[in-house]
């Protein structure tokens, strides 16, 4: 049991995400005048990589063992949390002493993962069962209800992806994906009507038509364009970004962090950032393929439609592709727990990678 | 463990499907940061600048207006301002019921105030001016809500003079989009002369504005300065006016629809000008009130014309010095030449009536003027017909704009039979002529034409060009008019006043230094026979007129007064113009009006059955 056994392209691409993520922190703390932030980010980065490195030398079937057990235990968690978790900024999402604590609902998603891994290894002869469907779908559903009830709907919907990957992964076929296409179609609708709130409407909307209040909810999506835009080939250098320095840049230690980076080291730095990205997912599929057993594979695969589903979705939004959803970047948004839950995510699929030859 | 390891395949191409989409998704996301950085790179860098910039407009202060002594006409005052960037404005809505609120217009007026705003896209506008403390403290609670808003200090203009300068000063008004284009310095909501000194030393008094270019966080707040371009404040325009004098013009015409002109016959110089009723100056210092703006445009007296420089007054009485020199000086008329005035007098076959309804007897050059007598003129009119009557009248310079440095000037009207054939469509009768001759019917001239005539008769014979700030390049053109014939129509003209028989001999009263000048009684409608001017209703009583100078052996002041509708020019306007002489000369003496003396056209005796004077052939 070594490090080296560990993959290095994974290694690689999130030492230098985690760099980024670092000194776009530390530059989005000095426009907001909170040094704490970019010190916190690199306590978690560095406890991140930690995770990674434990859980990569760790064997990821004992922890499929543990899954229901543990799965159990986080449903009790989030059902408790609706109850007695603090109310901060409209939501029951933290808990903690003091200030020390987190969001379970991110660390929650990785147990789904391996849950769901577990049920496919278990059920891996009968293809396309309906009682499998059903169940995979409130493994899935069961969590994100509670999540979306905190409420906390950015965190919510990217449980999503995980659980589009595990249908699709056990094989689901072709009609069923048109039944279940028809059902979010009628979700959405019944969702647009009673459930989101009329700033996201608005959102939504904003995105769909640009020239609708150019100036109210565009305001967000505009600023970010700006950003990267004025960024150019080698960027306005960190820390000097106008757009975030002047703070014209919302939201720019979580969901716009990556407008932050894009306006400070330009293109070139933009770039080699997304290409970090790309190699981060691309080898979490290919660990997902090279897996030895269908646990591995599965949980491989939903981590990385999950990490991709959210980093492409983000990043979207940034470059003014996708609306502003309130859904965040991987490692590079401030934030604890989403870091950790990442880093879980990663260990696994390190795990999976260290133990693809295993014989037992 | 006992996870076996089965046939994997499915899962691993379903999987590889997944890593295509994502790399795909990835391919999409690079094209999309290269297109935003690299290609439409400067266009953000643009947006960015723009984000963080703020170019604040230094105002540069006019220049104060002063007359010949330095005391100001026109001087500043401290004002502040609300300006409005409009690419910063998050939420029209609110921003327009902000202002509404604010109180500096109703909601139409800032709907137009801001959608004004919104062409000049990146530099600010001024959207509301002279803001109220109250208002100021307002703008800044909401600093943070409304990023668009900055008040800014700025001057104001301040008339000591009050509205009896208002023509000569004229009013400031926003520039205009075309005038906007032609010249760079001006910037939109910026006030700029629209009209009388105001508008034509814009150059001298604009001055140049500055620019404060500073770094604004994205509350708005200024961050830092980063570079500063002072404001010229416009220089002081020094004019020839004196202040008291225009004062005291004011004073003397309290109360009359008119215009006076004062001058210095020798240089032009223009001392007072003043046009009657007048608008307040102060409403068009800042924003142009617009409900001030539409009255004063409703108002039938016109008080936004310059009447010193756009009424067109028949000359009346006021003509006959001018065309006794001009008879003089060509022979059609000797020093001795006399005529027998009855009260009426029969030409082509027609009665033409004087004033005096029992006529005025023997009359030679001298005393006609001082007398007025229309018929010692009517027979002049006739002996020198039509085309030598205008070629007198435009050597005096009637006919055309004097060429005074204030805008908006008028030429008046001297006639030909080639003007008749085309603006009336019928020859000119020579019956008209006769009329003419007493300063009746087609013919117009302006206060400030006829101060200048004046000029020209008693400053030994040279046409001035009158100003108020600068003289002619040239000197004055000599009108080719003797000394002698000069002489002789000055002392008719100080008959007038000093005369026992004079028609405005009531100036007599006021001393030295010695007056002279000439009455006027302009018709506006056909006389009726045993009315007295004073039952008449306003609009129909004639306009009086009067033009004097002083002192009469060196004159050094030429005053041109119209009233219109005054009624009679001995007893309405010679008392207005002999309050301004006597307070260009140091006596602050009233003259009275009233009917205490000779009133030419005095229609208290009018001679029973005679015939109309203005009757044509």
């Amino acid at each position: 049991m070594s490090v080296r056994q560990l993959d290095p392209w994974l290694l690689g691409a999130f030492l230098l995400i985690a760099t980024c993520s670092f000194l776009a922190q530390n530059s989005t703390a000095q426009a907001l005048d909170s040094p704490g932030f970019a010190t916190r980010q690199l306590v978690w980065l560095f406890l991140g990589a930690g995770v990674v490195v434990v859980l990569g030398l760790s064997d990821y079937r004992v922890w499929a063992r543990a899954a229901p057990a543990l799965y159990a235990l986080s449903l009790g968690l989030l059902a408790a949390m609706l109850v007695f978790a603090p109310l901060r900024a409209g939501t029951r999402s933290w808990i903690g002493f003091g200030s020390f604590g987190g969001q379970p609902s991110e660390v929650v998603r990785v147990v789904t993962i391996l849950l769901i891994g577990l049920l496919a290894a278990e059920h891996r002869q009968r293809r396309s069962d309906l009682a499998g469907v059903v169940r995979l779908c409130a493994v899935v559903a069961t969590p994100m209800v509670l999540i979306a009830l905190q409420p906390d709907l950015g965190v919510s919907l990217t449980y999503l992806p995980i659980l589009l990957a595990a249908l699709w992964l056990g094989g689901l076929p072709w009609r069923v994906w048109t039944a279940l296409l028809l059902a979010a179609l009628a979700l959405a609708g019944a969702a647009w009507l009673w459930y989101l709130k009329p700033y996201q409407r608005e959102r939504v909307l904003t995105f769909l038509d640009s020239d609708r209040a150019p100036l109210a909810a565009g305001y967000q999506q505009r600023q970010s364009r700006i950003a990267v835009g004025a960024g150019g080939l080698t960027g306005r250098g960190l820390k000097s970004g106008t757009q975030s320095q002047l703070r014209f840049l919302p939201a720019q230690h979580t969901d716009f962090i990556f407008a932050v980076w894009a306006e400070e080291t330009g293109f070139a730095g933009a770039g080699l950032l997304l290409a970090a990205y790309a190699t981060l997912l691309m080898r979490i599929f290919l660990v997902a393929i090279a897996a030895r057993d269908r646990l591995g594979a599965v949980i491989a695969g939903c981590v990385g439609s999950w990490l991709a589903a959210q980093t492409i979705f983000n990043l979207a939004m940034v470059l003014g592709l996708a609306p502003t959803t309130g859904i965040t970047l991987p490692l590079l948004s401030y934030g604890g727990s989403s870091i950790l839950a990442t880093c879980l995510g990663l260990g696994l699929v390190q795990s999976i990678w260290r133990l693809r030859f295993a014989n037992a | 463990m006992s996870f076996v390891r089965d046939d994997l395949r499915p899962v691993q191409r379903r999987t590889a499907i997944l890593l295509l989409l994502c790399a795909a998704a990835f391919l999409i996301l690079l094209g999309r940061l290269w297109t935003l950085q690299i290609i439409q790179g400067e266009k953000w860098q643009r947006l960015a600048e723009s984000n963080r910039l703020r170019r604040l407009p230094l105002e540069a202060p006019r220049g104060e207006i002063l007359d010949r002594h330095g005391e100001a006409i026109v001087n500043n005052r401290p004002a502040f301002q609300l300006l409005l960037f409009p690419e910063e404005i998050r939420n029209h809505e609110e921003s327009t019921r902000f202002l509404v609120n604010l109180g500096i217009g109703d909601e139409a007026t800032v709907r137009e105030r801001v959608a004004r705003a919104l062409r000049a896209s990146h530099l600010p506008s001024v959207i509301a001016d002279n803001l109220t403390w109250a208002q100021m403290a307002a703008v800044a609670a909401h600093r943070s809500e409304f990023h668009e808003f900055e008040i800014h200090q700025t001057t104001r203009r301040s008339y000591p003079l009050g509205p009896s300068a208002a023509h000569l000063v004229g009013q400031l008004g926003e520039v205009g989009p075309e005038q906007l284009g032609r010249q760079d310095n001006l910037r939109p909501g910026q006030l700029v002369g629209r009209s009388g000194l105001e508008k034509a030393y814009q150059n001298v008094l604009g001055g140049t504005m500055g620019n404060l270019v500073v770094m604004v966080d994205a509350l708005g707040r200024q961050v830092s300065k980063l570079s500063e371009e002072k404001p010229l404040p416009g220089k002081p325009l020094r004019t020839t006016i004196d202040a008291g004098l225009q004062r005291a013009a004011a004073a003397a015409m309290a109360g009359q629809v008119g215009a006076v002109v004062a001058l210095d016959p020798h240089t032009g110089a223009v001392r007072a000008l003043l046009s009657q009723p007048a608008f307040d100056p102060e409403r068009f210092a800042g924003f142009v009130d617009h409900n001030y703006w539409r009255e004063l445009l409703a108002n039938s007296y016109k008080p936004l014309n310059n009447r010193a420089l756009q009424g067109l007054y028949p000359p009346g009485s006021t003509i006959k010095p001018l065309f006794a020199a001009g008879a003089l000086a060509d022979g059609t008329r000797g020093p001795g030449d006399t005529v027998f005035c009855t009260g009426q007098v029969h030409i082509y076959g027609h009665p033409y009536r004087c004033w005096l309804a029992g006529g005025h007897g023997r009359v030679d050059v001298e005393t006609a003027l001082e007398v007025s007598c229309d018929s010692y003129f009517y027979y002049l009119a006739r002996d020198a017909g039509l085309e030598r009557l205008a070629a007198w009248a435009r050597t005096l310079g009637l006919g055309r704009p004097t060429g005074i440095d204030l805008p908006g000037e008028v030429s008046g009207l001297v006639p030909s039979d080639e003007w008749s054939r085309r603006t009336r469509g019928h020859q000119w009768f020579a019956g008209e002529t006769i009329s003419v001759g007493i300063g009746q019917g087609p013919i117009l001239a302006t206060p400030v034409q006829l101060a200048v005539a004046y000029a020209a008769l008693v400053n030994g014979g040279y046409l001035v060009r009158p100003h108020v700030v600068t003289a002619a390049a040239t000197p004055p053109v000599p009108v080719g008019l003797p000394a002698a014939v000069l002489a002789r129509v000055r002392a008719g003209m100080e008959r007038v006043v000093n005369g026992d028989r004079g028609t405005a001999r009531r100036l007599a009263a006021l001393g030295a230094p010695r007056k002279a000048g000439k009455t006027g009684t302009s018709q506006v409608v056909r006389k009726r026979d045993g009315v007295k001017w004073r039952d008449l209703p306003w609009e129909q009583r004639h306009h009086a007129l009067f033009v004097g100078y002083a002192p009469a052996q060196a004159p050094a002041l030429v005053v041109a007064v119209v009233v219109e509708h005054g009624g009679d020019g001995g007893s309405v306007a010679a008392p207005i113009a002999g309050q301004i002489l006597a307070h260009a000369f140091g006596d602050g003496v009233e003259v009275s009006g009233g009917e205490n003396g000779a009133h030419e056209d005095s229609w208290a005796a009018p001679p029973p059955g005679a015939g109309n004077r203005r009757e044509s052939p």
